[in-house]
């Protein structure tokens, strides 16, 4: 739903965050920005300032965070699980682009300026770079991402040929089945800003284009079904920010695309 | 998003519950196929039209009115006419239903976009035929006002 007001405390005024020089004995530093709020007082966010000296971290932006964490400032609140881009929990903003800080190097960064880290946009924010998603799992519990068949189950696993499954997992490995629900897409699609209460989202829509084209699925009519909705699914305008963001190389735009495809072909 | 205690009652409602809403209205396809199909005929049309507008700038108005009592010529006008209006009609309802979000205004919007939209292409199409088949030559009309008792001093 187009909404245009914040609630209270979450405007960002420019108010002046705190700022961490490393030591001077340090070569190769580097500063980051990043966004601070938290449910627990009255204060608007802010940017806190961190320079850390880069001899001392890894590699990626999420090395940095972890550093500042353990080194300069406890209270900062950031999801990670498994720091190699499979687990989806990393992901915000940096320098403006949704990715995983997991997988994003540092030397990747603008040199000049300072990284900017901010949540995951248009959500609201639980603490400081954790945003809250449930609504965002809900709907993609809501599309039924299990298999669905009447068919009496076989002795073994039911059987799929090579191809087809190489349609759910790419021959590049960038297919659909690829996708870690990291949701830099999602948050990333004006569509869903403007109406991610109905508008199911390209990863949600991702997925439900999965399951369709499951050969072993066998209620691909009845997911068409709930899916023909001018908000569930033609909210999308192909505006592509989705793919282009995507830190796996998916392309949600083309699933939505084939889902919309899948839709007219039973016209006809 | 601070605590739950001040959080409407809608917002109680559990995520998936609200994700499932009111389920699908298994519509949507008429209305993006229609913009789709009407904005690729509209590309031979609009060419057609542009071509043949670009000759009357050189003619009378008695030429480009014997041009569009041609029989396809009108045709092709009244096409172009309803099409244009028709994916116009289609654009605007898609961007009344991004951006307006409350319901009662949305729904307005929407019935008023129809009419509006319909109402102008019966007066474009009935343009059309009065040159067809009403007064032949319209500058007859614009004579008889003069001549009307209300328009002379
Ligand atoms: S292509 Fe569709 S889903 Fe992707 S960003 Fe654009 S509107 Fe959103
Ligand atoms: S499609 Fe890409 S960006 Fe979207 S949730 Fe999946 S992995 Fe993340
Ligand atoms: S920590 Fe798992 S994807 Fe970044």
């Amino acid at each position: 739903m187009a909404e245009f007001t914040l609630p209270k405390n979450s405007e960002y005024k420019n108010t002046k965050g705190k700022e961490h020089k490393a030591s001077t004995e340090a070569k190769n530093k580097k500063s980051f920005s990043v966004y601070r709020w938290s449910p627990d007082d009255d204060e608007n966010p802010r940017l806190d300032n961190y320079e850390i000296d880069l001899d001392k971290c890894g590699p990626m932006v999420l090395d940095a965070l972890i550093y500042i964490k353990n080194n300069i400032d406890p209270t900062l609140t950031f999801r990670r699980s498994c720091r190699e881009g499979i687990c989806g929990s990393c992901a915000m903003n940096i320098d403006g682009t949704n990715t995983l800080a997991c997988t994003k190097a540092i030397d990747e960064c603008d040199s000049k300026k300072d990284v900017q880290i901010t949540p995951l946009p248009h959500r609201p924010v639980v603490k400081d770079l954790v945003p809250d998603l449930n609504d965002m799992y809900a709907q993609y519990a809501s599309v039924e991402p299990w298999l669905k068949a009447d068919s009496p189950a076989p002795q073994r696993e039911r059987l799929q040929s090579p191809e087809d499954a190489d349609r759910l997992n790419g021959h590049d490995g960038h297919g659909p089945a690829m996708c870690i629900l990291c949701y830099c897409c999602t948050t990333s699609c004006p569509s869903y800003w403007w109406n991610g209460d109905k508008y199911l989202g390209p990863s949600t829509l991702l997925q439900a284009s999965r399951w369709i084209d499951d050969t072993r699925d066998e209620a691909t009519g009845e997911r068409l079904d709930d899916l023909e909705d001018p908000f569930k699914l033609y909210r999308c305008h192909t505006i592509m920010n989705c793919t282009s963001t995507c830190p796996k190389g998916l392309n949600p735009a083309k699933e939505i695309a084939n889902i919309k495809k899948k839709i007219a072909e039973r016209q006809h | 998003m601070k605590s739950c205690c001040n959080k409407k009652h809608e917002e109680i409602r559990s995520p998936l519950g609200k994700a499932r809403g009111l389920g699908s209205s298994k519509s949507g396809f008429a209305h993006w196929w229609s913009q789709r199909i009407t904005a690729l005929a509209l590309i031979p049309l609009s060419i057609w039209l542009l071509i043949n507008i670009q000759y009357m700038f050189a003619t009378s108005h008695v030429q480009a009115t014997t041009w569009l009592g041609q029989p396809m010529n009108a045709v092709g006008v009244i096409l172009f006419i309803w099409l244009s209006f028709y994916h116009a009609l289609l654009g605007i309802e898609v961007v009344i239903q991004d951006y307006v979000p409350k319901k009662s205004s949305k729904t307005i919007g929407l019935l008023f976009a129809r009419f509006f939209f319909v109402l102008l292409g019966f007066m474009s199409a009935y343009a059309v035929l009065q040159t067809n088949f009403g007064v032949d030559n319209i500058s007859f009309v614009l004579d008889d006002m003069h001549d009307f008792p209300i328009s002379s001093k």
